[in-house]
């Protein structure tokens, strides 16, 4: 039997900002400019809107969105405090949502400063899933996720013989693909060469193997699926999402297995939703904090096997007309760090056919992931409705 | 909201131990490795918390545990995200599988990264910083 959300949604409006790194906007008017965008790309206005996701914390609130906007009913005011997993987690929650007509279209957004304001060591001193880091890490110099993540990255070196040659597969061909996109923070092209002789943040992540700390906003609209077929844009459905917490969810560095991200439970889910595999993947959108994060998750996502991930990233399989194209946008790592909801406006676009000259040729399913705080994971599975 | 860069403090980060973990820091400035273990079922856990996972007790003990351990993956840290560690830069940040259970990252000293690898045998060692906290560090044998 079908699952009882699949493509019940729709992502039927997606908007953003320019990405810069230096703005004089707040972060709440970035995510308020993203927000209008995405509502009149989805043919609606302000009044249609009945329930919000707002990044947390950092950003607007319910309130802020009700002051702004005008909103006359809203209906839901939800938190999913995820990290880098959030985006993709609340089309679940805003999919359960509008499935069941608790609300009609519900906006998702993010506004940040992450360049112009606080920078993420001190921004992530506020998040409560940071606490047992902030006491038992910080102290002994170890805080900021390049730091945290790095020695899981580590470990699969020395376990399976992933290089940094690997890593820099990612950070160049997500270069590639940002320089086609035009609203890029980076806008130049890299080379292996280059990426190797960056300066060392964390070993092994070098500084081109991080996630760009820039300025922003993204937005989009899930409305029900049978709504969103009158709005202006093609139809993207939600064909399978998925939230997944994994073990010791607060602490890397109790986790049994440090290479277990909450995405082993949320892939699994996910596929079974949409009742597709791997294979059916025509363009996926990786959370791309790190270089080494999309290699571990093109593993758990089934596109290669445990430990295969370096070697999958290799010979031009990643990038445009490559067997699987990934962060056609340029991702986390070269277009911008709005908490990955630019993958999603990507996936859709790809979906949609407007993602100029990054368009994969006839894109129908595409997957996009989240992974945030010490490895919570997240996945949808969206397509092109007939 | 603010769009000025907030410098971070030069001070170096200081735990704030809650009732839960007051037992864990208490015993390192006692030069002790003092872990929680379950009055019920006897598992060890770490980081300290008020519920055994196991079986649910909400009793516990923490008892003294060997300082020995075998390195289970590292980092070195280059860039100093809180200035106070700019001096330090590059550090070595050892993730120890403890022979009693439980994984403690801590610095690494008196070795070179290039002796590093899984399995390393390592020592835990106590750092006062200051009058109430003393920090764990590792040394190789």
């Amino acid at each position: 039997m079908a699952h009882a959300l699949r493509d019940k949604a729709a992502i039927s409006g997606i908007g953003e900002t320019a990405y810069t790194r230096g703005t004089a906007k707040s972060g709440l008017a970035l995510q308020l400019e993203a927000s209008l965008k995405a509502i009149e790309d989805a043919g609606l206005s302000p009044r249609d809107i009945d329930g919000v996701v707002p990044y947390f914390p950092g950003g607007g609130i319910a309130e802020d969105f009700i002051a702004n906007l005008g909103l006359p009913d809203l209906t839901l005011s939800l938190f999913v405090p995820m990290g880098g997993a959030t985006c993709v987690a609340a089309i679940q929650s805003a999919a359960m949502a509008v499935a069941t007509g608790v609300c009609k279209n519900v906006l998702i957004s993010v506004g940040r400063t992450g360049y112009s304001g606080a920078r993420v060591s001190t921004r992530l001193q506020q998040f409560p899933q940071f606490a047992l880091a902030a006491e038992f890490e910080a102290p002994i110099g170890m805080f900021a996720p390049a730091q945290l993540y790095a020695q899981g990255a580590r470990r699969h070196m020395e376990l399976y013989g992933t290089t940094p040659r690997h890593m820099a597969e990612v950070a160049v061909t997500t270069r590639r693909h940002a320089i086609l996109n035009g609203n890029v923070v980076m806008n130049k092209p890299l080379t292996v060469e280059e990426h190797h002789a960056s300066r060392m943040i964390s070993d092994p992540f070098r500084l081109f193997d991080c996630s760009l700390e820039s300025d922003g906003g993204a937005a989009i609209i899930v409305s029900a699926a049978d709504r969103a077929r009158d709005l202006r844009k093609p139809l993207v459905t939600v064909m399978g999402v998925a939230e997944g917490h994994p073990e010791s969810p607060a602490s890397i560095a109790q986790r049994p297995d440090l290479l277990d991200f909450g995405l082993v439970k949320a892939a699994q889910r996910g596929y079974a939703m949409a009742g597709v595999g791997p294979k059916d993947i025509d363009v996926a959108e990786v959370y791309d904090c790190f270089t080494f994060t999309v290699i571990r998750q093109l593993e758990i996502l089934g596109f290669c096997k445990e430990g295969e991930g370096g070697p999958f990233v290799m010979e031009g399989r990643i990038g445009l007309g490559g067997a699987l194209p990934i962060n056609t946008h340029g991702g986390l790592l070269s277009q911008g760090h709005v908490v990955g909801l630019n993958h999603v406006i990507e996936l859709t676009r790809q979906l949609r056919r407007e993602a100029g000259k990054a368009q994969v040729e006839d894109a129908e399913v595409g997957l996009v992931t989240g992974y945030g705080d010490m490895g919570d994971g997240s996945l949808a599975i969206l397509r092109r409705a007939a | 909201m603010s769009t000025v860069a907030i410098a971070p403090a030069p001070e170096r980060p200081m735990p704030v131990p809650t009732r839960d973990s007051q037992p864990y820091w208490d015993g390192l400035r006692e030069g002790k490795l003092m872990l929680q273990h379950c009055a019920s079922c006897g598992k060890v856990r770490h980081y300290p918390r008020p519920v055994c996972p196991h079986c649910l007790s909400m009793e516990s003990e923490f008892k003294a545990a060997p300082l020995t351990g075998k390195l289970h993956t590292w980092t070195v840290c280059h860039h100093p995200f809180n200035f106070f560690f700019k001096a330090e830069a590059p550090y070595i940040v050892a993730l120890v599988d403890m022979d009693a259970g439980v994984r403690i990252n801590a610095p690494l000293r008196g070795i070179t990264e290039d002796a590093l690898k899984i399995g390393l045998p390592l020592w835990l060692q106590f750092e006062p910083v200051s009058k109430e906290v003393t920090l764990p560090l590792f040394v190789a044998g």
